[in-house]
């Protein structure tokens, strides 16, 4: 697109899109760095992440002041306007994306000396690395402003709904096959909900995008496949 | 920069959406070309004004919108050397052809102009003066007259002690709606402003477009403005005009978070030149 008159303007912009892309590259690390400490135990790791989310909430908050600023100085329109609405929409997923990451840190600490057998662990991070691609790709979309691949990210969540499911029974089924499991399935059901709710705000982001380009709301039916709140298991006889 | 020969815009549709459920057409313009002698400064216009709605033209200086407010009014033919061609329709009659005479045609179609322009008399015979032109009224029907129009133009309050004190002593925001209250007094059923809030403070600013929506109600406006927020603000259908073509028209709503043309988008963002 050719630059506005007032060059000033375009710095404005610039900014603000570099700020929501430096953000999106730190929340991409904490819940790359919040499933790795799970993993691996690794509470070193885990502590590191709780610090770092502060760096992330204080991002957000300068964005949404540039954000502010730039409405109230150049009463900005048509895409210079769908520029800034989506930066502090994205700006908000991606605060809520650190949060969560931040969260599954803090339960990485509550399991220290916990029985942690690895085939329980295996399947909240084969549902992490899908998320991880879906928020690396919604991220790319957004700084190459490519409306086709955010529309990727956006119909692919379906995927990682069904993996929650899944693995929702699976943690319920080792509940109820010994006790001990309990505290660890509890913790690592609330870190898989972690996951597939940073899915969500991926999807979010791919939306946004969508209206950032295109100037349209998406406004039909995601595909949802998450049936973990209507499912149950039966208690062995 | 690639100026397609004809514009081809799906304007009812725009204006459907805009204007829905009422979209009768008040004024019609059909394939109008306009010449300033042999500057071709109106080019095969098609345009749509929908009654008792706002409608604003924007577009950057010398690309033909005052011209076309100019038309509606027929002050061209003031003017030698200057020739339209096509129609504009105004409830079925055309308004390019001689048949109609002129002094009727602006008492139907009003106009406001950029500056105030208050007659150096007083108040009360600014609006008086137009009204005895076209019709015979008494004295009580005048005062009538006069106080239902200056409150209309939200400017009662202000004017009804001093009605007869030269309108040149008012403020300039003061003078402009007096200017309005001037055009609306002889009924017109479009009233045409011609950047009307260009030279008044915010406040008085305000005041006007505050005043238009109020208008609206009775009268079908049309707006030249190069303010685009004024035209975000008040108008329902918002058209672009550039180098004497019409290059997108569409509800408000939708021109100015999502505009279809490059130059409509290039224009409204500040990015032109």
């Amino acid at each position: 697109m050719t630059e506005h008159i007032v060059s000033s303007f375009d710095t404005d912009l610039k900014e603000l899109g570099r700020s929501v892309v430096e953000m999106g590259g730190q929340s991409e690390r904490l819940v790359a760095d919040s499933v790795h400490a799970l993993v691996k135990r690794d509470t070193e790791l885990a502590q590191k992440v709780i610090v770092l989310d502060g760096p992330v909430d204080l991002l957000q908050r300068e964005i949404e002041e540039k954000a502010v600023l730039i409405i109230a100085r150049r009463q900005p329109l048509a895409g210079d306007l769908r520029e800034i609405v989506a930066a502090m929409r994205i700006a908000n997923d991606l605060e809520r994306i650190g949060d969560l990451a931040k969260n599954t840190a803090k339960r990485v600490l509550a399991l220290t000396g916990e029985f942690h057998p690895q085939k329980l662990v295996r399947g909240v991070e084969h549902m992490s690395n899908i998320v991880l691609e879906q928020l690396k790709v919604v991220l790319d979309a957004y700084a190459t402003r490519d409306e086709a691949r955010a529309l990727e990210v956006w119909q692919r969540d379906g995927e990682v709904d069904v993996l929650y499911t899944s693995l929702f029974r699976e943690l319920l089924t080792y509940m109820m096959e010994d006790p001990r499991n309990i505290s660890l399935c509890t913790h690592l059901l609330f870190c898989a909900k972690n996951i597939e709710r940073i899915g969500d705000h991926a999807t979010n982001i791919a939306e946004t995008i969508h209206y950032l380009v295109t100037g349209q709301l998406l406004t039909e039916e995601r595909p949802k496949q998450d049936t973990s709140s209507l499912t149950s298991v039966a208690f062995p006889a | 920069m690639n100026f397609a020969p004809e514009t081809s815009i799906d304007i009812a549709s725009a204006v459907n959406r805009a204007t829905a459920p009422s979209a009768e057409s008040k004024l019609k313009v059909e394939k109008l070309n306009f010449y300033y002698g042999d500057n071709h400064a109106l080019k095969n216009i098609n345009f749509d004004i929908p009654e008792k709605r706002v409608t604003a033209m924007i577009g950057p200086s010398g690309c033909g919108k005052s011209t076309l407010l100019r038309i509606f009014n027929r002050m061209y033919q003031l003017y030698p050397g200057q020739r339209a061609e096509g129609k504009i329709l105004f409830d079925g009659a055309d308004l390019l052809s001689k048949d109609l005479d002129s002094t009727v045609v602006r008492s139907r179609i009003g106009m406001v102009f950029q500056k105030p322009t208050p007659f150096p008399m007083s108040i009360y015979d600014n609006i008086a003066f137009g009204v005895k032109l076209h019709e015979r009224l008494s004295k009580a029907q005048m005062d009538e007259r006069v106080e239902w129009c200056l409150r209309k133009a939200a400017i009662w309050e202000e004017t009804k002690d001093r009605l007869h004190t030269s309108a040149l002593g008012m403020s300039g925001g003061q003078q402009q709606r007096l200017c309005i209250a001037r055009t609306i007094a002889v009924r017109p059923e479009v009233i045409l402003l011609d950047e009307p809030t260009s030279a008044l403070d915010p406040i008085s600013t305000s005041k006007i477009e505050d005043l238009i929506d109020e208008l609206k109600q009775e009268f079908t406006i049309v707006i030249v403005t190069h303010n685009m927020q004024q035209a975000a603000r008040c108008a329902d259908i918002t058209s672009f005009f550039y180098l004497g073509e019409l290059i997108e028209v569409a509800a408000s709503n939708e021109i100015f978070t999502n505009p279809r043309e490059a130059r409509t988008r290039d224009y409204i963002t500040g990015r032109f030149g």
